[in-house]
């Protein structure tokens, strides 16, 4: 399974030239908000023209969760809008931490209980290509701990995690970051943690103290600080 | 044209002229064809088809019953026009600068914030509606009549939690009625002359057919 990016997308005013090769195992495309990390995940879903190619081989199915999952309701109860994705609600439900609320209309959800149950459906959907723009985004630290799971979880499949997250990070095999309208690939963990331009504030301190992370998560940057004192 | 006030005043006669008289219509239609960016002016084009098509469909009916179908349509293609050309070259806060500069901080202001929030939440409608094709597309919903129940719902929904929090935010920032800015605006000679051709423009169209 392997997906090809070389290619340039416009939006309005704004151009996004991406080149890099992702296979099985979860990716990380970092970048602020406003650097085109959306804009990569729509051509990557192909809901967005580009210029140049993109291609996958081995791939099914590719699914994109939006950062924001209201946009994804299109039924009138939690039921009927598991249902919409193809799923059953009996076991979809539950794992959003739902069960025996089907009956409910989606739009008297939070935004972080809509994004629990846009999650638990993609991830039920077990694409070849998931796509997550923001996972993280309205999500408590315990949630997020859970979805990093998830995500770490499909190593059989593609997974490319869009997000300015900095606190809570899954494993990956793979890190990029985009900055100035450009794609960097970083390369493949442990080596890209130290090439990462954008770590996140616990990595880079454990970085600054000499510690050799093999992975992005805290728990690897704690690891590494704790082999330093050993 | 780069005077907001200059600019509605142009789009008002305009529209008037149009739609007093079939005569009034042409020249209005000859102003926009002379004097904006023509097609280029159009931010949405699908949009102004549709609305070209109901107008279309709205004067044909007219027509076949025995009413003035065709004199209805050539008047309403140029407010369409100029309407659309109008929407395009406006800046942000142009309005609330117009709205303060004609009725004061009091009154003034509070149109130009509503007039504000309502152009703002059109170019965030049409926001949302890319938005929610794209996760129609994603589920492999086509966008069909059925669809449009859930899809008019995800944008009214939207629309109303959106003006919710504005309200919130206004009330925290402690607004309960008018402002107080200070608008200045850039007048050109172009501005004037394509105003005054507008106003012989709407003078005229009571005269012609």
């Amino acid at each position: 399974m392997r997906a090809d990016l070389d290619f340039i997308a416009e939006r309005e005013d704004f151009k996004l030239r991406c080149a890099a090769s992702y296979s099985e195992g979860v990716h990380l495309v970092s970048g602020i908000i406003g650097s085109g990390k959306s804009t990569m995940a729509l051509v990557m879903a192909s809901l967005l023209q580009c210029q140049g190619s993109y291609s996958t081989k081995g791939v099914q199915r590719t699914i994109l969760s939006m950062q924001f999952p209201e946009y994804h309701i299109t039924s009138s109860s939690l039921d009927d809008e598991v249902r919409s994705w193809g799923l059953d609600p009996r076991d979809v439900l539950p794992r959003a931490g739902m069960e025996g609320r089907g009956a409910i209309d989606p739009f008297k959800l939070s935004r972080g209980q809509l994004k629990r149950l846009n999650l638990a459906c993609v991830f039920a959907l077990d694409p070849d290509i998931l796509l997550l723009d923001e996972p993280f985004s309205s999500l408590d630290c315990m949630v997020k701990s859970r979805v990093c799971k998830a995500i770490e979880s499909r190593q059989d499949k593609i997974t490319m995690v869009f997000s300015h997250e900095r606190s809570v990070l899954p494993r990956v095999d793979s890190i990029s970051h985009i900055a100035d309208g450009e794609l960097r690939y970083h390369g493949n963990t442990p080596d890209a943690v130290m090439q990462w331009s954008s770590p996140p504030p616990y990595l880079r301190k454990a970085l600054e103290r000499g510690a050799r992370p093999k992975n992005i998560a805290l728990q690897d940057s704690m690891e590494a600080l704790c082999a330093i004192r050993d | 044209m780069r005077d907001p006030r200059l600019r509605i005043a142009a789009t008002i006669l305009l529209s008037t002229a149009a739609f007093m008289s079939m005569g009034g219509a042409v020249i209005a239609f000859l102003w926009w064809l002379l004097f904006t960016p023509r097609l280029k002016a159009i931010p949405h084009p699908r949009m102004l088809f549709g609305v070209l098509l109901m107008i279309t469909l709205t004067a044909l009916v007219s027509e076949y019953t025995g009413g003035l179908g065709l004199s209805y349509l050539v008047r309403m293609i140029p407010i369409i026009l100029i309407a659309a050309w109008a929407y395009f070259d406006r800046q942000e806060s142009e309005l609330l600068d117009v709205s303060v500069w004609l009725l004061g901080n009091r009154i003034g202001f509070d149109i130009g914030l509503t007039a504000e929030m309502g152009l703002q939440s059109l170019q965030l409608i049409s926001h949302d509606l890319v938005k929610i094709k794209q996760a129609m597309a994603i589920k492999g919903m086509p966008i069909s009549v059925t669809s449009m129940v859930p899809l008019a719902m995800n944008l009214v929904v939207n629309q109303l939690r959106r003006t919710e929090e504005a309200s919130k935010l206004l009330t925290v920032r402690g607004y309960s009625a008018g402002g107080e800015i200070t608008p200045r605006f850039v007048t050109t000679k172009a501005d004037v002359s394509l105003t005054f051709i507008a106003l012989l423009t709407f003078s005229t169209s009571f005269w012609l057919f």
